[in-house]
């Protein structure tokens, strides 16, 4: 097996803050701490399904955090990892809840640390539904804008990534696909009140 | 809004986004823009909305990146031990390394063997009554005042006459805390757990009604046990958590000494 490089708690922060050689800081995250996440949602009663799901959402907030220079690093790694984990598998089971499962029961065993942590990490049901807003997109949409606003690729890169005449033929395109996706964030009530509350 | 305004604004947004992309904008033009943002209530709505679609798409491509290398690290997880069987023959030294390599696998595949049977067994066994046996503890009543001077409940609880301190409890007009108290141990003893709960809730109801506490850490800390003997862990638990984070309360060392692995697991459990 490939051995992945081996992080301090600050050179873990420096990798994921600098965007380089992303890749093998979430194989480090993987190697050292899924395992304790998996033991963790199984014993509260997940599959190991939900266990991959909940690990992935983790390091996906967790990311997201030190790039926006949220994370307060007033814990450990392993530490703010857990309680993410816990914050994640809490609320699917509160949604869940929803759907008429039983969840009342782990309430009472929420820290302050697991609340916490919600403040750093956003709002991730939000985050959840935008993502599935993008899906609504046709494919070449969501290539458009994954490569332009996520690789950060140039116009003149993308055409060689994709099937466009020229780079004007890609701008268009980008217009539209952006376009597009706020009108669906629009539509969507929810997030739609949210931002309409912030802008009053 | 205009398409064309739309678009200019998506220009805009990107020169943001990327500073070192060629901006169609002249200074003067995105000082123009920039007031608008912050002065027409339209442009700024789908200011926002546009920095949300980016936001969407961020996080979509990091949910992309991180499930390739999830997959790209189970991948890999999966094959380390096919690996290992289809390398090529050991040198002598290396060999001596890898037989001693797998040995000591052989012992931590029959370690975790042994701990996930124990985990199993323990697992079955668990219960709220498995849970009561283990944390039931009686209660010694305090004999400082000479034996003649003892009530006679106390008498008959002294000796373990359950059937006596319930008889002198229900006869008994000087009911009191106390009195209600070694009546539910003796129906806790005598296994009557509903009886025993009534007894300790009346005594946590009248201090809550008087604000007194005589006899309350101990009815409290016997309702949780009593509720574990009834099969009725959700019930216990509350008041198990209460005591844990009260370092005043006269049970706190015994429900500190708990294990609240064992006890959420067995909520779990049953609660499925």
């Amino acid at each position: 097996m490939k051995v992945a490089e081996r992080y301090t708690d600050a050179e873990l922060i420096s990798a994921i803050s600098s965007e380089k050689d992303l890749n093998p800081a979430i194989h480090f995250l993987y190697q050292q701490y899924s395992g304790a996440t998996r033991s963790f949602i199984m014993s509260y009663g997940g599959s190991e399904q939900d266990a991959d799901d909940v690990f992935q959402e983790t390091v996906v907030a967790f990311i997201d955090t030190v790039k926006k220079g949220k994370y307060r690093q007033e814990s450990s790694v392993k530490t703010f990892l857990a309680s993410v984990a816990k914050h994640v598998w809490f609320n699917d089971l509160k949604k869940k809840e929803r759907a008429g499962f039983r969840e009342k029961q782990y309430e009472s065993t929420r820290d302050h640390e697991e609340q916490d942590v919600s403040h750093q990490i956003g709002d991730l049901e939000q985050k959840q539904q935008l993502r599935d807003l993008l899906l609504q997109l046709g494919e070449a949409c969501q290539k458009v804008l994954l490569l332009f606003y996520y690789e950060n690729l140039s116009m003149k890169e993308i055409v060689d990534h994709l099937p466009y005449e020229n780079e004007q033929v890609v701008r268009n395109k980008k217009y539209k696909c952006l376009q597009q996706l706020t009108g669906l964030i629009k539509a969507n009530p929810v997030i739609a009140g949210q931002l309409n509350e912030l802008i009053k | 809004m205009s398409l064309h305004q739309s678009n200019a604004l998506i220009d805009h947004l990107d020169s943001h986004f990327n500073a070192d992309a060629p901006s169609r904008f002249t200074p003067e033009q995105k000082e123009e823009m920039q007031r608008l943002i912050a002065e027409d209530e339209d442009v700024a709505r789908e200011w926002n909305y546009l920095q949300l679609a980016v936001e969407a798409v961020h996080d979509a491509g990091l949910n992309k990146q991180v499930k390739a290398v999830r997959k790209e690290w189970e991948a890999q997880s999966a094959t380390a031990p096919e690996q290992d069987t289809t390398t090529a023959p050991d040198t002598q030294e290396g060999g001596i390394v890898r037989n001693l390599y797998r040995n000591v696998m052989r012992v931590a595949a029959c370690a975790l063997l042994v701990a996930g049977g124990a985990a199993i067994f323990k697992y079955v066994r668990l219960s709220s009554s498995s849970l009561y046996s283990d944390y039931y503890n009686s209660y010694d009543l305090n004999t400082s005042r000479g034996a003649a001077n003892q009530e006679a409940i106390e008498q008959a609880y002294s000796t373990k006459n359950w059937n006596q301190v319930l008889a002198l409890f229900t006869t008994g007009s000087d009911r009191n805390n106390k009195t209600d108290f070694l009546a539910g141990m003796a129906d806790l003893e005598l296994k009557k757990f509903d009886d025993a709960i009534a007894h300790f809730e009346q005594i946590i109801a009248t201090n809550s009604q008087s604000h007194d506490d005589y006899f309350g850490d101990e009815a409290e800390y016997y309702l949780a046990i009593s509720w574990l003997g009834k099969n009725k862990i959700n019930e216990a638990m509350p008041t198990l958590e209460k005591i844990r984070k009260n370092k005043n309360h006269k049970y706190y060392e015994q429900v500190n000494k708990m294990s609240f692995t064992d006890l959420r697991l067995t909520q779990y459990k049953e609660n499925k």
